[in-house]
């Protein structure tokens, strides 16, 4: 975890393995969190927009005594010579129910090499705070790559400051870019959250969601696969969101002086080559567009920060819809 | 900072992004398939050779030799990246020239 320890020892030792210094961490988090500032309250009033209707109160029934009378019953009420006289409807408290949303952003080198990290950032700064502003659960941020990290844990409340100790273990260096090591311990972190919400006093209805953010270049698509429908199971709503940052760049091809360019660098055009065995265990090529065979079904791929808050509330729309017709 | 640790699954394949380029306008590919290509670093310069001439649709295929960084490539590609301290999150740019002699050892895959 990221608490800075009471003896100045062990703060020293945590710093010195962060990629950024704590200054440096505020400084980035400051800019992020007022270029984005705009876009979070959109995002905000957007998901208020979504949630107002699951939190409604609504009129239910059978009640002997209540406000209003459930038509339904009467008709079975005179029929039982008015013993069955649960006919009233009382407005009731919907139940409580909590969102536990859990950012995971990848780390890894290829986002700081494409400059889809500040995309990132932008990204986190702006799901972040749109998030704690909207007040309606925990938040948990992770860092992705060779290994996963909890940047920001479930129990512990969002603030400025949180924020710039999350910047602060970004480095975007990581030489690996395991999702499907992310995606395992998600499952678990979740399992654990939700057991730990769910004592004594819990009781409500947990709802699950993890955002990826990543440029979305990943291998084990298969594997990937099997983990997502696992999630699934589990009621853990999964959305890639793949910042795209080159989408708009030219393939280096031209630039390295040679002919044929047109694509660029974008996921969009990207494919993936592989060598199959045919059936007389000869090797053959086979190339396939690359996000068609992408692990995820639900993802969104955005270039510009401001696509952000249209796109995601649409995507959350959806999922916070099919929460509301499952509770 | 806390990190959580998994066991290591056998299944994994490490692959790269390529974007493979070549100075001979003849050679050059379609617009279309210029984009990055996701590929096994398990791969040699007879699998990459296929690779291209599948992208130009050769009808005979042209045997090809590549360079990284002007340095011609004589290793697999992983071997290339571990030697050169070069993680795999890197786009390598390929360049592709006809290969001046045929080479020998052709079936090595
Ligand atoms: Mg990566």
């Amino acid at each position: 975890t990221i608490h800075i320890d009471s003896s100045a020892g062990a703060e020293d030792d945590e710093a010195a393995l962060l990629p950024r210094s704590a200054d440096e961490a505020r400084h980035l988090w400051g800019h992020y969190e007022s270029i984005t500032r705009d876009l979070s309250l959109s995002l905000t009033e957007q998901l208020r927009l979504i949630l107002a209707p699951t939190l409604a109160t609504k009129m239910r029934g059978d009640f002997r005594t209540g406000k209003r009378l459930n038509i339904k019953r009467i008709i079975p009420y005179i029929a039982s010579q008015y013993k069955r006289d649960k006919i009233w409807m009382r407005r009731s408290i919907p139940s409580k129910r909590n969102y536990q949303i859990m950012l995971a952003v990848d780390d890894s080198k290829s986002m700081g090499e494409s400059g889809s990290g500040d995309l990132a950032f932008e990204t986190l700064a702006l799901v972040s705070r749109a998030m704690s502003m909207l007040e309606v659960g925990e938040i948990s941020v992770l860092g992705f790559g060779d290994n996963v990290r909890v940047a920001h844990p479930f129990d512990k409340p969002f603030s400025s400051e949180a924020g710039a100790q999350i910047f602060q273990q970004f480095g975007f260096h990581q030489t690996k870019t395991d999702v499907k090591k992310l995606v395992a311990n998600a499952i678990s972190l979740f399992r654990d959250a939700k057991n730990k919400s769910s004592g004594p006093s819990g009781g409500g209805d947990m709802w699950q969601l993890l955002l990826i953010i990543s440029d979305g270049v990943c291998e084990n698509h298969d594997t990937i696969r099997r983990l997502v429908r696992e999630a699934q199971e589990e009621r853990i709503m999964i959305v890639f969101v793949v910042v795209d940052a080159l989408r708009n760049t030219p393939g280096s091809a031209a630039a390295a002086g040679g002919a044929g360019s047109g694509a660029g660098n974008s996921i969009m055009d990207m494919s993936s080559a592989e060598f199959e065995a045919g059936p007389n265990g000869e090797m053959k090529l086979k190339m396939k567009r690359y996000l068609d065979t992408f692990p995820f079904g639900y993802y969104l791929v955005v270039t510009d920060v401001r696509e952000l808050p249209g796109v995601l509330a649409a995507a959350l729309r959806q999922w916070f819809a099919e929460v509301a017709d499952t509770a | 900072m806390s990190t959580i640790e998994t066991e290591t699954h056998q299944d994994s394949t490490t692959q790269v992004r390529v974007r493979l380029t070549t100075r001979d306008a003849d050679l050059a590919l379609p617009p279309e398939s210029s984009g990055p290509i996701l590929v096994s670093t398990g791969l040699r310069r007879y699998a990459l050779s296929t690779l291209v001439n599948t992208l130009l649709e050769s009808e005979k295929p042209v045997p090809f030799e590549f360079l990284i960084n002007g340095t011609f490539l004589r290793t697999s590609l992983d071997e290339y990246l571990t030697a050169n301290g070069i993680s795999a999150e890197t786009t390598l740019t390929l360049e592709y020239v006809r290969a001046r002699v045929p080479p020998s050892h052709i079936a090595s895959f």
